[in-house]
């Protein structure tokens, strides 16, 4: 027993130095959140309506909205959304969005849309919740990007 | 250790034949509701509860509870702006509070609105555009043993602005007593006879019958996504043997004027079999018609047709189109 006690002091010793040298080596270790990447051309794969599963009875193929890397976006023409055509887009943060704001080019305001940007099965997805008409109907697009890119 | 096991087995013992007596010899009689048949769009109606205590408590003893009552009601009469509900009775009359949703119903977890939504439902009605909206006494009363009492609770509020016919829900409990799923003792519920709405805004909305042409969301705009559902098993009708069902479907501006028809039988307008003589398309208003971004389509007029397009069938099963108006409130 007394043994022990006498071998802890050097152990615990060694633990701390040891410890404390790598607090620097930690520190230096790059933290900092990526900026989120949208560009690409997204089709929808899932459709919500207030729950209700859609995707199965229309035509989602047609479903595309494209997120150019100038900072620009079109909707496909068929895509039911909350606005049409094109316009500019940007998140409302950069490292932590929360939602895309999108500019219309013909619109007079501004369109936020809750967004999330999960990790689904490898691919990255863009899921944009919105309300297309009456603000009690809420409808998510869960996104894949066309070329499989992540 | 085992003697602390022992009394504790004991407490448990006594406090389970004190609830299963107290839970037996006592309650509430059932519920009864005056509800008029009709009422004007907006005007604010008076809808009664006839409901009695019958306090059998077991050894004397006080029990001392809120009353608890809760009606349901179509979401579009916005009942939580305008609703009300007193009380009298032989021990004092009052008034009564929303419950707030930030209190849970200690059983389910839930809003005590959800939990009455949870628990009773619907009733007869078939589209679910419902609320629950529960109160509570801003007292509390203490009964003693075979105090029986008869009290009423009166609901007042706003039938809202929208043609309907609707079954409303009513429910009288004990604040103590909760939502347990297995008391049929404290919790007292019921659902009216058609209640209708009339000199109101757009179509009737007909929640309880059987509809040959449904639409949901129940509102909706242009550019909503709209499901539109033909129930072949409601009624006999000259579509009963044919192996496709498709829209015929005009749509109207705000001053009724046509803006587009489509009547053509293709992919596009076909309906979906999804089993049980029922059939539904999904259509997007805007895109399905092709309108121009300054139109605006107020509502639709539509039949369900065969293949041939000579066979249809219209509201009820008449040569009158189905109607549906585009509106959120």
């Amino acid at each position: 027993m007394k043994i022990y006690k006498i071998l802890s002091w050097p152990l615990m010793l060694v633990l701390c130095i040891g410890i404390s040298s790598c607090k620097d080596e930690l520190g230096n270790i790059r933290t900092e959140e990526a900026e989120k990447d949208i560009t690409g051309n997204w089709k929808v794969i899932q459709l919500t309506r207030n729950g209700e599963n859609l995707s199965k009875r229309l035509k989602l193929e047609d479903f595309k909205i494209d997120f150019n890397a100038d900072g620009t976006y079109s909707i496909a023409d068929d895509l039911p959304f909350v606005v049409s055509g094109s316009g500019k887009y940007r998140l409302d943060d950069p490292q932590y969005p929360f939602s895309v704001v999108l500019s219309p080019t013909e619109g007079k305001e501004e369109v936020v849309l809750k967004f999330l940007f999960p990790v689904v099965n490898g691919k990255r997805q863009l899921s944009l919740v919105m309300s297309l008409g009456c603000s009690s109907n809420t409808y998510q697009y869960d996104c894949e990007r066309l070329n499989g890119g992540i | 250790m085992k003697k602390k096991i022992h009394y504790s087995t004991y407490i448990y013992w006594a406090m389970g034949l004190f609830l299963a007596i107290f839970l037996a010899q006592c309650g509430l009689k059932a519920i009864s509701v005056v509800v008029p048949t009709s009422a004007k769009a907006n005007q604010r109606v008076t809808f009664t509860m006839h409901c009695g205590a019958e306090p059998r408590i077991q050894g004397g003893g006080n029990y001392s509870t809120q009353l608890v009552a809760g009606i349901m009601v179509p979401k579009g009469w916005n009942a939580r702006k305008n609703l009300t509900m007193s009380f009298t009775s032989p021990k004092g009359n009052g008034t009564m509070r929303i419950i707030s949703d930030s209190e849970l119903e200690p059983v389910s977890g839930l809003s005590w609105h959800q939990a009455a939504k949870k628990m009773f439902g619907i009733g007869p009605n078939l589209v679910d555009d419902m609320e629950w909206i529960v109160f509570r006494s801003t007292q509390a009363y203490s009964f003693v043993n075979n105090e029986d009492i008869d009290f009423t609770v009166k609901a007042e509020c706003n039938v809202g602005a929208e043609n309907m016919l609707v079954s409303l829900g009513f429910y009288i409990g004990s604040s103590i007593e909760n939502l347990r799923p297995e008391d049929t003792d404290y919790k007292k519920f019921t659902f009216s006879n058609a209640f209708e709405v009339t000199d109101g805004e757009g179509d009737l909305i007909d929640f309880i019958n059987p509809q040959l042409g449904t639409v949901q969301p129940v509102k909706s705009l242009d550019n909503d996504i709209i499901t539109l559902t033909f129930d072949g098993g409601v009624t006999n009708t000259v579509l009963d043997h044919e192996p496709a069902i498709y829209l015929h479907v005009k749509a109207m501006d705000e001053s009724g004027k046509l803006i587009a028809e489509i009547r053509k039988q293709t992919a596009d307008t076909k309906l979906t079999d999804i089993g049980g003589k029922k059939y539904l398309i999904d259509i997007w208003p805007r895109g399905f018609f092709k309108v121009d971004k300054d139109v605006h389509i107020a509502r639709l007029e539509y039949f369900y047709t065969d293949i041939t397009g000579t066979k249809s069938v219209g509201y009820g099963n008449t040569d009158e189109p189905f109607k549906y108006t585009f509106r959120c409130e």
